[in-house]
């Protein structure tokens, strides 16, 4: 009973969460000087026509009311539709351009989840000794070198010089277009990479020392048995909340990789909503990437109590 | 010597360095915004660093971005330690009705993630440096409120607090006398910190081309127009992209050698 209301109450926090990025994001856009109706109609625009629009867009009433609308609407995936270009509809733009930040997204976390454990490991099986100093260095460097520095060398090294992978996304490919993510899919996964190897260790070298590990040592577990079986079950919980943390790392990084290659996907249109004052794609864009990282750590506040029998039971 | 504190000295010196080059180098040769010379002309006595796209002294251009960098850094730190420390305060001692919400909301805050809130606070406002000054300090205060509320809390019940207040201390005159003086040393050491990630926030922004507005140069905006011009001049690449790193690097290795050096607790 009592797992299932604490269930519920993370669940009403994600929503509550939701609500207060929807209307900081409506908010925001109230505040803000300027208009989208003298952008939309020119400088140069008579009184009378800057009224007829403002109706148009619906502008003109109170803001609690657009709101309540913004928030219905939204919540049925319409954004209303781009205030430039053919005008098309906001929610047209997101479908063309989420599936490449989700396919950047879910394979940098992927990634990072498989060299920070694997690394982290290692690092902790061999403490204090050169595994251990290597895997420390690179998740320093990881930490601390930033991603719009490492997009450029990369692209340097193995685009330039050795010719390996192409410089930037085209929207005609003549490779697969692995060959064009893996480099973004690097850059993006560098820093959560780093921020879990030193999680893993940490965790691991604390899961060694304990007794049910020595036990299993006493008893004959195979190494590899121990590590996989014993150690690394245990020392992974915290991992697991941190992946979830690092989702929003990889979000903000995104931007980054995006515009560095040329990706099309949230991040740049983002920034091009930003640079031509294109209020309601920006909005639905930030929504979108908020409601993202909402939802990813809520699914793994959830999952933790199917991982962990301790978490389970202690709520019990 | 340890090699610790040969990181720590070594960051000390690239500090004061980074501080000279953003105080005199702007006007130490060439203006940054003149054209002064043939486009990406090499490294040379005329030109310490060489030149841009634009015939523009890179030397120059480096020098203008360590004062921004500098200026934003250290007003969103200066910023973020006011309302940090103000709302820390308050998370310990106002009563639990003003506490409670106050302080889910910076914890709320503190999950978000900072690039995001920024890029939105700029997207609806404007470019240049007091939005991003702004959407910076915006991001930057909560980290520094919970640091403050778990260091206030338990200084709070320790003997020299609760003898200031015995001996008739007001609480203002308690928290700005005994409590926060004890923290000083921890908060600079976390400042570095946390301006590193400032400093790296504001290039990001600068680098999406919605930071500081060109053609004013931040060290984000040159490394994002030297990947434009890479094919044909990569070693301009090198310049901001090493300043920018070697400083992150000084900013973290200072930052842990202060608290190691000022927090009697972590000796």
């Amino acid at each position: 009973m009592r797992l299932a209301r604490a269930l519920a109450l993370r669940l009403l926090f994600g929503l509550l969460s939701l609500v207060f990025i929807s209307f900081v994001t409506f908010v925001a856009d109230e505040l803000a000087p300027g208009d989208a109706v003298t952008v939309l109609a020119g400088e140069k625009a008579s009184q009378e026509e800057k009224d007829r629009l403002r109706e148009e867009l619906g502008l003109n009433r109170p803001w609690p009311v657009r709101y309540g609308e913004f928030v219905v609407r939204a919540a049925q995936l319409d954004f209303g539709t781009s205030y430039y270009g053919i005008k098309e509809p906001v929610s047209e733009i997101l479908k063309r351009d989420l599936p490449m930040t989700a396919r950047l997204a879910l394979m940098a976390i992927a990634l990072a989840a498989l060299l920070g454990v694997g690394l982290g490991t290692v690092a902790a099986l061999w403490e204090n000794r050169w595994p251990d100093r290597l895997a420390l260095t690179l998740s320093t460097l990881g930490v601390t070198v930033p991603n719009f520095v490492l997009a450029p060398l990369l692209v340097y090294v193995f685009s330039l010089q050795l010719g390996l992978v192409p410089q930037v996304w085209s929207p005609v490919r003549t490779l697969p277009d692995i060959s064009y993510l893996i480099l973004p899919v690097v850059i993006l996964s560098a820093r959560p990479a780093a921020l879990l190897t030193r999680l893993t260790r940490a965790s691991m070298i604390e899961t060694l020392k304990q007794e049910f590990v020595r036990l299993a040592i006493a008893k004959g577990v195979p190494p590899v048995r121990l590590v996989f079986r014993h150690a690394l079950r245990n020392a992974i919980l915290p991992v697991v909340t941190a992946v979830g943390t690092s989702f929003g790392f990889l979000l903000t990084g995104s931007f980054i990789v995006e515009r560095a290659f040329l990706l099309p996907g949230i991040g740049r249109e983002t920034i091009e909503a930003i640079q031509q004052g294109n209020t309601p794609v920006l909005q639905a864009c930030i929504l979108v990437t908020g409601a993202m990282f909402i939802l990813v750590n809520l699914i793994v506040d959830l999952l933790l109590p199917i991982l962990d029998p301790r978490v389970r039971e202690a709520q019990v | 010597m340890k090699a610790r504190d040969l990181f720590f000295w070594a960051g000390v010196g690239f500090l004061g360095f980074l501080v000279l080059l953003a105080v005199f180098g702007p006007t130490f040769r060439h203006h940054y915004l003149d054209k002064v010379g043939l486009p990406f002309e090499p490294p040379g006595a005329r030109f310490w660093l060489g030149t841009d796209e634009l015939g523009r002294d890179v030397f120059a251009r480096i020098a203008y971005g360590a004062r921004v960098s500098l200026t934003v850094g250290l007003i969103v730190q200066g910023l973020a330690l006011l309302i940090g420390t103000a709302v820390g305060v308050i998370g310990v001692y106002a009563p639990r009705w003003i506490s409670n919400p106050v302080m889910r909301l910076t914890d709320g805050m503190f999950a978000f993630p900072d690039i995001l809130l920024a890029i939105l606070i700029i997207g609806v406002w404007r470019r240049g440096m007091v939005p991003v000054i702004v959407a910076l300090a915006i991001t930057a205060w909560p980290g520094i409120a919970r640091l403050v509320r778990t260091q206030v809390a338990s200084l709070r019940h320790r003997e020299f607090v609760q003898a200031a207040r015995a001996m008739g201390g007001s609480t203002v005159y308690v928290v700005t006398r005994h409590v926060l003086p004890q923290m000083m040393g921890v908060l600079l050491a976390v400042s570095m910190v946390e301006l590193a990630g400032t400093i790296l926030a504001e290039s990001s922004l600068s680098f999406l081309g919605i930071g500081i507005e060109a053609p004013d140069p931040s060290w984000g905006s040159l490394i994002d127009s030297a990947r434009a011009n890479m094919n044909a001049y990569p070693l301009l690449l090198l310049w901001p992209c090493l300043i920018l790193s070697l400083s992150i690097f000084a900013l973290n290795f200072v930052g842990d050698g202060l608290r190691e050096r000022l927090d009697p607790r972590s000796r």
